[in-house]
């Protein structure tokens, strides 16, 4: 195949690729987005297999073997994948995506480190640009590969999500970066005998690093985790395209860096700090001292409702706003709620959902939630839009959210979360609050809003709390039918 | 300040800054201390004016709310509120406006302030120095008063300066007297009209029903169409505006429309705007037509702080039959009807025309009660849970009501940006509708940018190859267009989004393909091998990304 058709081929596919992000950006045009993208993907996967079955000048020539190695790999890995995407349940979107990253850096820190062996069999002195590529490449992709894992491990629960925050790690951060310049620059000199050595043992450096640096990371800041490392898989790829000379995968890297970090700095403004604050601050480190220091006041009296109580109110409501937060999602509790929510509509209750930019944890991860039990996306309003209606509103609903509800962050200047936008549920003339138990959120913080006078607590399991609210409701429309 | 105020009209006034961000609620804070704030109440001193800015209720409220209310004794009596009530609600009753003046420290009034009758002792000049005052007040039209009051170092409100947003209807004093206005003036019509409203067959005989044209479709428009409709009379309503048609009609009333040279009537924050003179003809000749054929006209055509639009001719007034009416709610700011005489009824060419300016006075007690609720939600506004008086800049309906700040001229407020572009499809005020935000001015392209070109690419220029800078060049362009494209993209979408990006990023499928191949042609077996397991990894990630993506989409639905 003419190397200026592939070329050709690369370009129309990234081409495809920008339009794919174009498309995403909006509803309407979302899914013909996602089909682009897998043209795009189709089409240079296509070109490089004919690339490299029948090169243009043989230099790139596979035999046989190879060439079955290459289909069973893409075979298998598709099955796997495809299984992996219909089997996952809404609510592990997160993990999902976790450990999605994860492939593309480790597949990443792999090419760059075959690269290097092919590199150094093909003997001769290496080249100052390739080998920076090289060790760059592999340093993000083994950081993207063992922080998406810990990503993934702490979203599924297999570790706990408080953050690890070590005494030195802000020193130690530094001396593992320094070690991987240490181990390229060492390498570059050292010749050719220690050039794959030195760069496995920079991996393992790096791999460190990527754990560590997400291990202190609290889980109430996953969402802006999972895009930063969405951003660095970008990276990662974009680095592979240098080593290996190919514009596509410079590109594409390029593409989905920069949004995946635009993402995070959404992100981030939608709770008022930077980057660095989360990456590097370990938030929840001062988070428990403000609810220790107040331990000497008197406890705090919540008023608790029941179920029937609650049923009560909202079926006196003229209208009502459902906030969720990532308690609704582990309970998988969606379904019930939106069907509490038709019901409320059917009775002429203005029903709405109230979406918090980080509830959750993953950007927009309480959409895909509402939007997988069948809520109408135009019911469910962003901060902004519905924060100013909370005042009209006569009953709210929390499921399982908390620091997103918390009103010390707007009046509370040493709370941790203080200047972070959010709901202002309170200002609603009844709140209910379903929770699992008085347990602080995420982000270690007392919520002031459990001890207002409006907000009544409804202790329990968010589903069955809320399908026996759905029961205590439909029984009540029934018995008005009869 | 005050020669400032002098010197000129507003194109003199010190320029805001565009939000009061630059100053920060501080300066505008006031602690009174220790001790209640106290919200003074002052019986009307204009003649006809008979409402009064509390009520029973509303100082109940207010006392709930940690507020001391004073109260000049009679100053309820003209809209049916005795001092006893109010003493019971829990307001101090005080005899003299002096006693007031003395000792409240936030002044409510339902007019702006004004030379006694009798005395000619001037409210504006009993003002303690630095008192606050919240009263009607048109800042515009009344350049002399606000003048008299800065010298009072006073802080001052403006009830009909309430921003047109949703947030701030519970305070907005001229919806709430526009409502009441227009249900009075359709009780005046009928009670001069001699006839029934409503359509009936009798024995003696069948009466028609009345014609009712309602020009301008406000809330007192609305208000109208609704008070006529209630009393049995065909109602048409015009209004230059089309988007209130839906409005009109909802109220019972037909829509007349008007089109001109595609020029609407439709002007910022839902408030009808001025026009030009061929197009204000073409709107007289348009109404005169339909006064023609009614009854009983009532017009409602006012420009914030403008002469009212002279919208029925005298030639308009001549071609409607006898024993007709009409009521001209616009008099006190020159009259709709070219023959409207102010606060007097008169009858020209055989048709009643209605110039009183105090109908909402003639509905004391309702015009009172709404009017003082409106005061209290705007103390709670301001006062909150703090009971301190607390101005804050920062709050849109707080900077658009302030004219004087302890003397210092506030008015007008800096533009509020009007979020959402074109306001014409706009029922409610554009100013809540949200866009989707703007690029925000971010520093870190340009922070990047800096360290790129000076740690970075300079070496590179120096040392490196041909085929690194092309690398770059399509690396950096890229980053650019992957920082364009992802900005407006709505937050529900955010994880398919990412779950995109991630397939995407997939692509490193290729160099593992490359790299596997390279195995056969004279590379290390070992990394054939690393490029097929890379191969692996990156086809999971591909085929699941995307089908994952396509899965959540297929959820989203209208």
């Amino acid at each position: 195949m003419r190397i200026t058709l592939v070329n050709v081929a690369y370009l129309v596919a990234s081409l495809l690729f920008v339009m794919s992000l174009r498309g995403l950006s909006a509803q309407q045009t979302a899914r013909r987005g996602n089909l682009l993208g897998t043209l795009g993907m189709l089409l240079a996967v296509a070109v490089t297999l004919g690339a490299v079955v029948a090169p243009e000048n043989n230099t790139l020539a596979a035999g046989p073997s190879d060439l079955g190695l290459l289909a069973a790999a893409i075979g298998a890995g598709a099955v796997i994948g495809a299984v992996l995407a219909a089997r996952v349940a809404m609510t592990s979107m997160p993990e999902l995506v976790a450990v999605l990253h994860s492939f593309v850096g480790a597949a990443a820190a792999l090419v760059g480190i075959g690269s290097e062996m092919n590199g150094v069999r093909a003997g001769g002195a290496p080249d100052v640009a390739h080998h920076v590529e090289i060790h760059a490449g592999v340093f993000i992709g083994a950081i993207t590969f063992t922080g998406s894992v810990i990503a993934f491990l702490k979203l599924r629960g297999t570790i706990g999500s408080k953050p690890l925050v070590l005494p030195v790690r802000h020193a130690l951060n530094a001396s593992m970066v320094f070690a991987c310049i240490f181990l390229a620059v060492a390498a570059f000199r050292g010749g050719a005998d220690v050039r794959v050595p030195y760069l496995l043992v920079s991996t393992g450096v790096a791999s460190v690093l990527g754990a560590h640096l997400v291990l202190a990371i609290g889980g109430g800041d996953m969402p802006v985790v999972v895009s930063l490392l969405n951003s660095y898989s970008g990276w990662a790829a974009s680095a592979a395209g240098f080593m290996l000379g190919n514009d596509l995968l410079i590109v594409t890297g390029a593409l989905v860096g920069s949004s995946g970090a635009i993402l995070s700095y959404i992100m981030c403004k939608a709770m008022n700090r930077s980057i660095w604050n989360v990456v590097f601050a370990g938030f929840g480190e001062q988070g428990g001292a403000v609810p220790a220091a107040k331990k000497g006041e008197p406890a705090k009296k919540v008023n608790e409702t029941n179920i029937d109580g609650a049923a009560d109110l909202l079926l006196g409501a003229k209208s009502v706003i459902v906030v969720p937060g990532y308690g609704m999602a582990v309970a998988q509790a969606q379904h019930a709620v939106k069907e509490i929510t038709t019901l409320l509509e059917r009775r002429g209750t203005k029903a709405r959902y109230a979406i918090h930019p980080v509830a959750g944890r993953l950007p927009g991860h309480m959409n895909v939630l509402l939007a997988e039990a069948n809520v109408s996306y135009e019911a469910v309003k962003e901060m902004e839009e519905i924060n100013e209606d909370f005042e009209e509103t006569d009953v709210v609903i929390v499921i399982g959210a908390n620091d997103i509800v918390n009103p010390s962050a707007l009046d509370e200047p040493e709370s941790p979360i203080y200047g972070m936008p959010v709901l202002e549920v309170w200002k609603a003339g009844r709140v209910i609050m379903l929770k699992r138990g008085m347990a602080a959120g995420y982000a270690g913080v007392d919520n002031p809003l459990c001890y207002l006078d409006n907000t009544l607590m409804l202790f329990g399991d968010a589903k069955a709390s809320v399908q026996k609210l759905l029961h205590a409701l439909s029984a009540h429309a029934e018995q008005k039918a009869a | 300040m005050v020669e400032e105020v002098k010197a000129g009209a507003n194109a003199v006034l010190p320029a805001e800054p565009a939000s009061g961000a630059q100053k920060p609620g501080s300066s505008a804070k006031e602690a009174e201390g220790a001790g209640k704030v106290s919200i003074g109440v002052l019986k009307e001193i204009e003649p006809r004016e008979r409402r009064v800015a509390a009520t029973p209720a509303s100082v109940g409220r207010l006392v709930k709310m940690g507020l001391e209310v004073i109260l000049e004794s009679g100053a309820g009596a003209s809209a049916g509120f005795e001092d006893a009530a109010y003493a019971e609600a829990g307001a101090r009753v005080v005899p003299k406006a002096a006693d007031v003046f003395r000792e409240a420290d936030v002044l409510t009034k339902v007019r702006p302030p004004g030379a006694h009758p009798e005395t000619g002792e001037h409210e504006a000049d009993q003002l303690r120095a630095g008192q606050k005052l919240i009263s009607f007040l048109w800042p515009a039209q009344n350049k002399e008063l606000v003048e008299r009051l800065a010298k009072r170092n006073a802080t001052v409100l403006a009830m009909d300066a309430v921003p047109r947003i949703t947030r701030a209807q519970k305070l907005d004093a001229l919806s709430a007297m526009a409502n009441v206005n227009g249900y009075r003036a359709v009780i005046e019509a009928a009670s001069h009209y001699g006839r029934l409203l409503g359509g009936q067959v009798t024995a003696a005989g069948r009466i028609k029903p009345a014609q009712v044209f309602i020009i301008g479709a406000g809330v007192a428009g609305l208000a109208a169409i609704g008070a006529a409709r209630a009393l049995g009379a065909m109602v048409k309503a015009f209004d230059t505006r089309p988007v209130v048609r839906e409005q009109v009609t909802s109220m019972g009333a037909e829509f007349v429309p008007f089109e001109f040279q595609g020029e609407t009537g439709e002007g910022q924050g839902g408030y009808a705007k001025e026009v030009s003179e061929a197009y204000l003809a073409a709107e007289q000749q348009l109404i005169a037509e339909h006064c023609r054929t009614s009854d009983i006209v009532i017009t409602t055509a006012l420009i914030p702080g403008k002469k009212a639009p002279e919208l029925i001719t005298s030639g308009a007034v001549v071609g409607m039959h006898r024993g007709s009416v009409i009521v001209d709610l616009a008099a006190e700011q020159g009259g709709n009807c070219a023959l409207t005489e102010r606060d007097r009824t008169v009858e020209r060419y055989g048709v009643t025309i209605v110039g009183h300016t105090d109908l909402t006075s003639r509905m004391a007690r309702q015009a009172s009660e709404l009017y003082a609720m409106t005061i209290v939600n705007l103390l709670d506004e301001i006062m909150g849970k703090k009971k301190t008086w607390e101005l804050s800049l920062d709050d849109e309906i707080q900077r658009g009501m302030l004219v004087l700040l302890d003397g210092e001229l506030k008015w007008p407020p800096p533009r509020p940006e009007i979020r959402g572009g074109a306001p014409a499809p706009a029922p409610k005020p554009p100013a809540h509708a949200h866009p989707k935000p703007e690029v925000p001015e971010s520093p870190w392209p340009a922070r990047i940018g800096t360290v790129l070109a000076l740690g970075f690419l300079t070496p590179v220029g120096l040392f490196g190859s041909q085929e690194l800078v092309q690398h770059l060049t399509v690396f950096l362009l890229a980053c650019v267009v992957g920082w364009h494209l992802v900005w407006n993209v709505t937050p529900a979408l955010h994880t398919p989004l990412m779950s995109v990006t991630n397939a995407i990023s997939g692509i490193i499928l290729i160099g593992g393909m490359l790299l596997a191949a390279n195995g056969g042609g004279g590379g290390a077996p070992v990394a054939a091998l690393l490029g097929a397991v890379a191969v692996l990894l990156a086809s999971i990630n591909v085929a699941g990304g995307f089908l994952v993506t396509q899965r959540m989409l297929r959820m989203f639905r209208k």
